[in-house]
């Protein structure tokens, strides 16, 4: 199966039968053109030539086709580089609307080692999507998105999910495609080669289940990216490949950031390096500076995989946000916990006091948040969409992936006020401290510091808090498709969280909606090093591995042969990348808080600790003889009852937090999200953005950010132009170009447009934008017009009134 | 920024600015506009600018430019500053307030014969609550003395409040207590008294009983033209009291056949035009239920003048009749003589039922919807609690309906004709919401005040009835949130198109404010022929006067208007959202989102500092250049234009 080779385990992909044979019969077919269904029977009986590894390769110049000009011109897939071709089948139809197949979109399906992919017989149509990839065509799914490969046989009545190495006692005349990005694809092979369409469908099914980590395409695209463009870097060679996020691979970044915060207590401790002591943790760490390297090794012993308590963050008055596991010895835990407690103390400038809080006690846990996610997945993708209507409401809120987003929120914010309204330092524990505490500690810091809330400092808390402190993106991910109890989608629920707090305060963050989605997406490209491992340690000797059998140099930066996907300009020009700008933050000029240290915040502080504000007693009883007279009478009458629930006595966060709403928000400083359940929201652009129904024509949110985003634009210009009156030789001031800023420079996706232009309706801008709902999403119902669901007559509840009361 | 430091009062936060006061409202609004006229100064930038404008009450406000902790040190010394013709009618100490928020207050109460004011100096800073007495919907006495000697008065209000106070029992019981004079004042029409709004006498810049005229509205839409036709046959409300003076009527219809036509309209209201495509010509035209009757009674006249609307629109050869009510409940009126339109009877017309509920199931659902999200929101179970309360499915259906008569005018150029029963609640949210997002015009601010004055006001959506100004029978079945469901079909859908509006948010919020104040006499009296009787213009302000004297606060910054811009929203629960900054506002733990204009106020403001500085510049480097000769060829001249193209 030479055929196969990949790379230096190939040999673990299980053997697939007859994957390639049908080729030569398929072009017989191609040739008379096909309609030829009464005979395709002999010709698929026809022996087939036997494989050769040319078959695949692209440009198939045989004298066959030098003599017939085939009926349609020639579909070729773009290939990365290292990626090949599989298995292919023609004449197949992509739908894009069940209702009819009007719209559908006849080429080719393709699967490679990296993608399925399906090249248009015609010319691209209409609608384009206006994010456009530059590893993957609009109709490409990477393998490791797939979720779940469905074949049906519709005269048959057949349908099966298809797994690794499997077989199909039937011709499939349908291949469903689940995505993790939650699209929906769907393909029809009522023209297509029956046995062709067959080998496609197994041969997706069996390269979207690699059978180790080696075989992800990652690894064979990545080393031959390295030596084709190795020219080009060796001009223009920048530290990290010109990476600005810092990876947390070594001492100087942790240094960095113990200066950034004035963490003047805690210090950088190699004692990990190498991974001697724990496998999951960094090589560097920061500890106490009162805790020798010794103490740390012998105490490494009680934690859960070895995992020492490990520093996040310093607020400005001392107090610090540390994570750690369990510790497993019940003897030793009350001794171990005493003497991180108090090392943790003495870091404190005020001797300040330490809280610990448990995740695993108050949060859902990991198999939670799964189920939660399929169920909102559910609703939103595969349920059809007039008849989830009704219930809506009640089915959002029966997945629980709302109240999960919620309770995270909630938490984070309760650690925030042991931090900054306790001032007290914080422990997060958590079993392995891999998962929750991962989520925890990013929202606490995103919360209370706005360098995260710039792009690379999102960027490097994500590198920080998740990469680097050892969450198991391969497991959780399940990119191999292996162990089904280990996914859990914990960082698609940290970027929902985040959304929220966007939501709320859209002018915070650096970055935009689209680019948590962009970010969520990247996930399922297995290209970047960023999500493919479960530690730093597999991390570090699977790179060193492939760096071996790639022959890059020694010494050569990980960031460089195998890039995180901090690095946008693998996926995206830098044109698109401009859609991650939030006009708002960018035009506030908010620069400053780049690199800078942690803003003191301005808001007065309060002893909240004694606050619990009772209600004299005597007036808690006028309340209670309130309610005794208040019964209902009619439901016109019963309107005063929710006034008369006794006042509840606030908590001291929950005091701390309402003094918080009743100022203006800090943008800058503190930020709380909202927490009541009326203001979390299901984040629309993520859940429905292929959703064809619900996707608004000429409106949604993006219609305001194209307006900000072109105002933003004029004051860009306007500046640069301001430069340049003022430039370095003032006595021979160039008149400035009228342009502006070259456009490569622009940091807005919208450009303002000339002044006398009549507005017109922004026809490309909907709600999915920029995304587009068409043919992402093909589910078995009825679609249409976004009218036409009206008319099938909406279903309504039967009312409790009667009918009789209908005299107006 | 304001109110900094407003740690828990509501009423401290609603002290702070925006409304209009006595003095100042009229200089405020000049002022405001002066600044408009010019490049806004720097201060506009700065953060205490950013005033959470997001953040609504009902309340005119004290002070509208003064610095919040003014307004605070000013409420911790000084009574409120009373509106014109406002006078104290009684104020009582030693009041307890039981906020649902931060518990008991005792403080002061003041009654007029517009407000109560409240405030409690025990807090700092002080609490403030200040809210117009038409908000009022009832005012109980709960239970009698308790062991300490307290009476409780509860106050429900109609903006999604209830109110709880307590005061000593009186020593001297022949004193009326201070709620027993706010009874009489919240409630003057049962109470033999004037509505304040006819006392109100503020001038303003601006005289909002301009804002419509019928004539001008219809030539607007090219009307009279071929087809249609301006009757003052109800010049005196004669052919049918709840209309307006001014009808337009297909062409080739005589008035004396609108006369007979009348007789079988329930109330002789009979299908007139609302609407029509600029195009196409296709109409939106409205009316009450055909009297049919259980023995399917049929009226020549009426057929034929349904015909004539069809026929007034070339492009189509049907005509749609929206039934706004369930089929059910369309048939149940055929006992009380009323019906629907048989397609027998109707050649070429289509009949759809559009499913909206009756005023009472909108006052029951609306009802709910209070008991869920005040004064607390349940910490579970809350998408659950408000599906059941069934307020956003009611929202959905009317927008629905909405949404197919503007498909079938706009993608269908077909005429439609809308009724419910009477034709004056359900028809007018019907034919206003799809006017709004078939014309562009009605989502600028005048063009709204307008649809407001037109489809509602003076087509006869009972206002006094529907919401009970002044009126203590409170559980009035003619009540119902009919209007507040409108406004709030009109918040969705600025939600969906947030920069297809000219309004913002706190211009709705103000409306349904106002709605209830009785402060305007906008929303007073059934109909246009009342409203004529009781010389409202002439007694009362219009609201439009006092939001057109200061248009900038109600406007959208973020507004484009495009041309040809038909709104399709898409009317799903998935999108349909609860409007929290209405329902929740009075919750201290919901702060107003970051208001996104206000940013975007703050980058124009930026943007015109910067167009200043280019310019200035501009002119010294051109002026240097004309004086060092002309070695550049060039053209130094040419202004630089602001802005450039870029694909």
């Amino acid at each position: 199966m030479d055929r196969f080779e990949m790379g230096p385990r190939s040999k673990t992909y299980k053997k697939v039968p007859d994957l390639c044979m049908v080729q030569d019969a398929d072009w017989q077919r191609y040739k008379m053109g096909h309609h030829c269904e009464g005979r395709t029977e002999t010709m698929f009986s026809v022996k087939p030539i036997k494989p050769t590894f040319k078959c695949y390769l692209p440009p198939l110049q045989t004298d066959v086709k030098k003599t017939i000009e085939p009926p349609i011109k020639k579909l070729e897939p773009k290939l990365l580089p290292g990626e090949i071709v599989v298995n292919e089948v023609n004449f197949v139809r992509k739908c894009i609307s069940a209702e009819s197949s009007q719209e559908d979109l006849w080429g080719k399906l393709i699967c490679t080692n990296f993608k399925v992919s399906f090249i248009l017989q015609d010319a691209p149509p209409k609608q384009k999507s206006h994010l456009s990839h530059l590893l993957l065509g609009e109709h490409d799914i990477p393998l490791t998105c797939l979720e779940q490969v469905v074949t049906v046989n519709d005269t048959r009545g057949k349908k099966k999910v298809l797994g690794s190495n499997q077989k199909l006692k039937f011709n499939p005349t349908e291949l469903i495609l689940y995505c993790k990005d939650l699209r929906i694809l769907r393909f029809c092979f009522d023209e297509a080669g029956p046995e062709s369409a067959k080998k496609v469908c197994l041969a997706i099914a069996h390269y979207s289940h690699p059978a180790d980590l080696h075989l992800l395409f990652g690894f064979e695209y990545q080393g031959r990216r390295y030596h084709e463009s190795k020219e080009a870097r060796v001009n223009g060679s920048t530290p990290r490949g010109g990476l600005r996020t810092p990876i947390f691979d070594r001492p100087s970044d942790w240094d960095r950031e113990i200066k950034r915060t004035s963490a003047s207590g805690w210090r950088v401790c190699s004692v990990n390096e190498s991974f001697d002591i724990s496998k999951s943790l960094p090589e560097y760490i920061v500890v106490p500076v009162s805790l020798a390297d010794q103490d740390l090794k012998r105490y490494s012993i009680f934690f859960t995989d070895q995992r020492l308590p490990l520093w996040c963050w310093n607020h400005p008055n001392g107090s610090a946000l540390v994570r750690m596991a369990s510790i497993s010895d019940p003897v030793q835990q009350r001794k171990i916990e005493q003497r991180v407690f108090t090392a943790i103390t003495k870091s404190h400038p005020q001797r300040s006091d330490v809280f610990k809080s448990d995740l695993d006690k108050c949060l859902p846990n990991i198999q939670d948040i799964q189920s939660s996610f399929v169920k909102v997945r559910h609703i939103c993708v595969i349920d059809p969409f007039e008849e989830s209507e009704e219930r809506w409401l009640s089915s959002i809120e029966t997945s629980r992936w709302l109240e999960h987003v919620r309770a995270f929120l909630k938490h984070s914010a309760e650690i925030v006020y042991c931090l900054d309204g306790k001032n007290a330092s914080v422990i997060l524990q958590e079993e392995e401290d891999r998962d929750l505490n991962c989520v925890v500690s990013s929202l606490v810091q995103l919360m209370l510091d706005p360098q995260y809330r710039s792009l690379t400092g999102f960027q490097s808390l994500v590198q920080k808090e998740w990469v680097m402190a050892g969450h198991r993106f391969l497991d959780r991910c399940n990119h191999l498709k292996k162990n089904d109890k280990e996914e859990s989608p914990l960082f698609m629920l940290f970027l929902d969280c985040v959304w929220q707090m966007m939501n709320q305060y859209p002018a915070a963050f650096e970055f935009t909606e689209t680019y948590l989605t962009v970010l969520s997406d990247s996930m399922w490209i297995p290209l970047f090093s960023t999500f493919l491992f479960n530690s730093p340690k597999q991390r570090a000797q699977h790179l060193i591995d492939f760096a071996k059998n790639k022959a890059i140099p020694a010494g050569e930066d990980q960031a460089v042969y195998f890039p995180p996907v901090w690095d946008w300009s693998q996926q995206f020009s830098t044109k698109d990348q401009t859609l991650f700008n939030n006009p708002m933050y960018v035009g506030k000029g908010a620069a400053c808080v780049q690199n800078g240290e942690v803003k003191t915040f301005t808001r007065t502080k309060r002893n909240y600790s004694s606050s619990v504000r009772a209600t004299p007693s005597s007036l808690r009883n006028g309340l209670k003889g309130g309610e005794e007279t208040l019964t209902r009478r009619g439901s016109l009458l019963s309107e005063l009852k929710p006034d008369f629930s006794p006042v509840k006595v606030e908590s001291p966060s929950e005091r701390f937090f309402r003094d918080l709403f009743s100022q203006p928000a800090d943008q800058r400083g503190l930020l709380i999200p909202l927490l009541m359940p009326s203001h979390v929201a299901l984040w629309k652009l993520y859940f429905l953005r292929w959703v064809p129904e619900a996707c608004i024509p000429k409106g949604g949110p993006i219609t305001a950010f194209h307006k900000l985003s072109q105002l933003v634009d004029e004051i860009e210009i306007l500046q640069s132009q301001l430069r340049q009156y003022k430039g370095p030789s003032p006595g021979s001031t160039p008149l400035p170009s009228p342009g502006g800023p070259p456009v490569n420079q622009r940091r807005m996706y919208f450009k303002a447009s000339p002044q006398n232009d009549p507005p017109t309706p922004p026809d490309f801008l909907t709600s999915s934008f920029p995304f587009t709902p068409m043919g992402n999403l093909c589910r078995r119902s009825i679609h249409g017009t976004p009218i036409s669901k009206f008319l099938n007559g909406a279903r309504i509840w039967l009312s409790t009134e009667t009918l009789a009361n209908d005299t107006v | 920024m304001e109110k900094s430091g407003s740690v828990d009062s509501l009423g401290s936060r609603r002290s702070s600015s925006r409304q209009p006061s006595v003095d100042s409202l009229s200089s405020t609004a000049t002022s405001r506009s002066d600044r408009s006229a010019q490049a806004k100064p720097p201060s506009a930038m700065s953060a205490d600018s950013v005033s959470t404008s997001a953040e609504f009450s009902p309340e005119l406000r004290v002070k509208p430019k003064a610095p919040a902790k003014q307004v605070l040190r000013e409420s911790d010394k000084e009574e409120p500053q009373l509106l014109p013709n406002e006078t104290v009618q009684d104020m009582a100490q030693d009041v307890t307030y039981f906020c649902p928020f931060t518990g008991a207050l005792r403080g002061t109460v003041m009654v007029t014969n517009y407000r109560l004011f409240f405030k409690c100096m025990d807090r700092e800073p002080a609490f403030v609550l200040d809210l117009s007495l038409g908000v009022v919907s009832r005012v109980e006495k709960i239970g009698s003395a308790s062991s300490r000697g307290d009476v409780s008065y509860g106050l429900v209000c109609k903006d999604m409040r209830n109110l709880r106070f307590a005061h000593k029992q009186m020593e001297d019981t022949l004193r009326k207590s201070i709620f027993e004079v706010l009874i009489k004042f919240a409630f003057p029409v049962s109470n033999g008294l004037q509505i304040f709004a006819f006392e109100y006498g503020q001038v303003f810049p601006e005289n909002g009983w301009k804002v419509y005229d019928a004539v001008s509205e219809y030539k607007r839409q090219g009307i009279p033209n071929e087809s249609w036709r301006i009757t003052k046959i109800n010049d005196h409300y004669e052919l049918c009291d709840t209309y307006p003076s001014t009808l337009a009527v297909p062409v080739n219809i005589p008035d004396e056949e609108l006369k007979r036509l009348a007789a079988f309209r329930a109330k002789g209201r009979i299908p007139v035009l609302s609407w029509i495509h600029p195009e196409s010509q296709a109409t939106v035209t409205r009316c009450s239920q055909p009297m049919v009757g259980i023995n399917g009674k049929r009226s020549k006249e009426d057929e034929k003048y349904l015909q004539a609307i069809m026929d007034a629109n070339a492009q189509s050869h049907k005509l749609f009749i929206f039934d706004a009510r369930p089929s059910v409940n369309a048939v149940a009126n055929k006992m009380k003589g009323g019906g629907y339109e048989s397609e027998d009877a109707y050649q070429n017309a289509e009949l759809v039922f559009l499913d909206i509920h009756n005023i009472h199931v909108m006052r029951e659902s609306l009802r709910k919807l209070k008991d869920v999200v005040y004064p607390n929101i349940e910490d579970s179970h809350w998408l659950s609690n408000l599906e059941s309360t069934h307020w956003l499915e009611h929202i959905k259906l009317i927008l629905a309906g909405a949404l197919r008569i503007a498909d079938k005018v706009e993608s269908g150029k077909t005429s439609v004709v809308v009724h419910c029963s009477d034709g004056w609640d359900r028809t007018a949210q019907l034919t206003s919401l799809a006017m709004l997002m078939l014309d562009s015009y009605y989502r600028t601010i005048r063009g709204f005040e307008v649809l407001l004055e037109k489809e509602w006001l003076s087509f006869g959506h009972r206002f006094q009835l529907r919401i009970g100004h002044g009126d203590k029978n409170h559980t009035d079945a003619d009540r119902s949130p009919v209007f507040i469901q409108f406004i709030d079909c009109v918040w969705q859908l600025t939600r969906q198109f947030p920069a297809a509006f000219e309004f913002n948010e706190y211009f709705l919020v103000t409306i349904l404010d106002h709605l209830y104040s009785c402060l305007f006499g906008t929303f007073l009296c059934n109909s246009e022929q009342q409203r004529h009787k009781e010389e409202i213009p002439k007694r009362t302000v219009s609201l439009w006067s006092y939001i057109n004297s200061q248009l900038e606060e109600f406007t959208n910054p973020l507004y484009v208007n495009y041309s040809n811009h038909v709104l399709f929203p898409v009317v799903s629960l998935r999108h349909l959202e609860l409007w929290v900054g209405y329902y929740i506002r009075w919750n201290p733990r919901m702060r107003p989102q970051e208001p996104l204009h206000q940013r975007y106020k703050e980058l124009l403001a930026k943007r015109a500092e910067l167009q200043k500085r280019v310019d200035e510049l501009q002119r010294e480097v051109t002026n240097r250049s004309a004086s060092s000769s002309s070695e550049r060829a060039g053209s130094p001249t040419r202004s630089i234009t602001p802005v450039q193209t870029f694909v």
